[in-house]
């Protein structure tokens, strides 16, 4: 029998019967649905991640102090990343800014508020490295640290918990019980996940590592380079720079770690990607439900039409005829199910991203995925009851009432 | 009547049973039923006839036989002079296909087609072409053309058997076996099927009715009467009714 006809047949007998196609195709409708948000859930995620590591600074290579390996440290002089180490880099060709930084802990107090938080000692370039602009106030300058003023730049969230509704700028408050005053607000970014600029408080580095923590060397040396072309270039000069500058024997560990902006974006695909499979996975189970549900109706359907399937034999019908007859109705239960859930799974990924304010985004590779496993489900939750269907015997299909 | 057959491999004939038996649960001896007994007769090509007989006289499995529903546990079923009693299930759909008509007491309508694609189905399932313009040809034969889009449940049962009546002869079969083809008809509509009926076997159709209903029996030159799974009486239907009704009369068990 023509493939044409066959499918014709399928379509007019799911129709004839329109809610109980429907709630055939419900499983693969709510599966379908749930892999395409799924999806589209950590296709958002990860683009927002990535829109937010990006949004840390452009172009950005950041060298660390390599971490610690335990056991066998080398006495004494082991050099960790110092000042004279980031003033060093801005000579590499293709650097066009470096930005050294440092970190502690301590209670941050204005009056009867007081918090702990992450006291960043920062140059002058940081704020324009990192993409950070001061909503109110100003930023640091080269006098701020080479004066060693007791200046403050605070993060959003830092100033409303201290502030309140008043206006930081030219207050003083707390650091260690060090007086500083606040001479710049940070535009609110908004959660990043992790080290959010709105819970930043910064002082000029020389004053960090002088009267407030005492400690001359850098958690980080952010260098921002010209463009994406010379990151590997520069990344190995500033190895190259920084292993003579920290006299490593050949053959020794880097004390110091390079990452580049394109690694935390691999690094942080890995972690998203790892998330989006194993929701995928628990969404692919009412997949398997929903091929069950279609298996059982088309049971019941065979049993249904034994007079039909006895009338189709008895004119000439192969057994291969009624099953694929079966077959194909399952598949287009199966793919009406697929078709239905791509389009609610991309109403409810729009409504879902709306709410993760994310963008929704629902990958190309998603619908084909999406499809191609309503037709494997048509075809391997049918094709028992179309067996079924074909190996009727004749005679006994027609006396079915 | 029925000679031992010489050369039936290039006999005209388009049916010939020779000593045909049917045998349910034949493995187990104590539960075994033998529906028919070793039958044997030969049906003419444009021949039309009955078969009758009581309930349970094995007419059924004589009919699902003669269909190539079924097959016989013993004896040779020649259609059109080629052995198709040991066919397989496919090769016997084929020849269902292309040789059987089949007429269903119950018209056997599939509901959601319309008349002219119940009339089409037997050509789609033969590699053919023109299906709709043969299907159109046949329900014009049956003189239901104008009724072509109407769904089973549009049509008067008069009208359903005709519409069953021309998927039967849509493939040009060797014969169309009717079931009863009455049974579910008030005599009105009854008259216009065997009317029909008759007019097919004036144009050279081969016809053979499983019947239990004498004015059918009637209507037909020839009648096979059957008892037990033996064939008692075989000739003109005139003959063999009247035989039944006296025998009748004389209150043996002869209720057709």
């Amino acid at each position: 029998m023509l493939v044409r006809e066959t499918a014709r047949t399928a379509w007019r007998s799911l129709t004839s019967h329109p809610l109980r196609s429907v709630l055939t195709a419900l499983g693969m409708i709510i599966g379908v649905m749930a892999v395409i948000s799924v999806l589209s859930i950590g296709e958002g995620a990860k683009a927002s991640v990535e829109g937010r590591i990006r949004a840390l600074g452009s172009n950005l290579l950041s060298v660390r102090p390599a971490r610690d390996r335990g056991g066998a440290v080398s006495t004494g002089t082991a050099p960790t990343l110092v000042r004279t180490d980031a003033d060093a880099l801005v000579e590499i060709e293709g650097v066009t800014g470096v930005s050294a930084e440092t970190a502690g802990s301590a209670q941050v107090k204005f009056r009867e508020n007081n918090m702990s938080a992450t006291i960043y000692g920062v140059t002058e370039e940081y704020l324009r490295i990192r993409n950070l602009d001061v909503a109110q106030g100003i930023g640091f300058s080269a006098q701020d640290d080479a004066e060693r003023r007791r200046f403050t730049v605070i993060g959003a969230d830092v100033a409303a918990t201290l502030f309140g509704r008043r206006s930081p700028i030219g207050e003083r408050l707390q650091i260690q019980g060090q007086g500083f005053t606040v001479i710049g607000v940070l535009e609110a970014k908004g959660d990043v996940g992790w080290a959010s600029p709105d819970e930043y408080v910064m002082v000029p580095l020389s004053v960090h590592q002088g009267s407030l923590f005492g400690q001359d060397t850098l958690s980080t040396i952010s260098v921002q380079i010209a463009n994406e072309g010379v990151s590997d270039s520069v990344q190995a000069r500033i190895e190259e720079l920084l292993r003579l500058r920290h006299r490593l024997r050949p053959g020794a560990d880097d004390d110091f770690e390079v990452r580049s902006q394109t690694e935390m974006l691999e690094t942080m695909g890995e972690v998203t990607g790892t998330f989006t499979a194993l929701l995928g996975a628990v969404a692919a189970v009412s997949l398997v439900v929903g091929g069950i549900g279609i298996m059982n109706i088309m049971l019941v359907s065979v049993r249904e039409r034994t007079r039909e399937i006895g009338v189709r034999l008895a004119v000439g019908a192969q057994r291969r005829d009624i099953l694929l007859q079966f077959l194909v109705e399952a598949v287009v239960v199966s793919i009406f199910g697929g078709a239905m859930g791509i389009a609610l799974g991309w109403l409810a990924s729009i409504v879902i991203a709306h709410f993760g304010g994310w963008e929704a985004i629902v990958p190309t590779y998603a619908y084909a995925l999406a499809l191609s496993v309503s037709v494997a489900i048509g075809l391997v939750f049918g094709v028992g009851p179309a067996r079924r269907a074909s190996r009727l015997d004749p005679v006994e299909a027609l006396r079915q009432e | 009547m029925s000679a031992p057959l010489q050369n039936p491999t290039v006999d005209h004939a388009p049916v010939v049973l020779d000593a045909i038996s049917k045998i349910y649960r034949p493995d187990h001896p104590e539960l075994s039923v033998k529906a028919i007994d070793a039958l044997s007769f030969r049906v003419e090509r444009g021949e039309a006839l009955a078969i009758i007989g009581p309930s349970g006289c094995g007419k059924s499995s004589l009919l699902h036989i003669l269909g190539c529903l079924d097959r016989p546990t013993h004896g040779r079923y020649l259609l059109e002079g080629r052995d198709v009693s040991r066919l397989s299930e496919d090769e016997r759909a084929r020849v269902r296909n292309r040789h059987i008509g089949f007429v269903f007491q119950a018209f056997n309508l599939l509901p959601r087609m319309s008349a002219l694609e119940n009339v089409e189905l037997p050509l789609l399932y033969a590699a053919t072409t023109n299906t709709r313009e043969k299907a159109m040809h046949a329900l014009d034969r049956v003189g239901l053309a104008d009724r072509a889009d109407h769904r089973p449940n549009e049509l008067s049962g008069g009208q359903k058997q005709r519409v069953a009546i021309a998927r039967a002869l849509v493939t040009e079969p060797s014969i169309v076996l009717g079931d009863e083809p009455t049974g579910a008809l008030d005599s009105v509509t009854s008259g216009e099927v065997l009317d029909l009926m008759d007019r097919l076997h004036a144009e050279g159709t081969t016809l053979i009715l499983v019947t239990h209903d004498l004015n059918v029996a009637r209507r037909v030159p020839r009648v096979i009467r059957m008892h037990d799974g033996h064939i008692v009486g075989d000739g003109a239907s005139a003959q063999i009714v009247d035989e039944l009704l006296r025998e009748s009369a004389e209150g043996l068990d002869a209720r057709p």
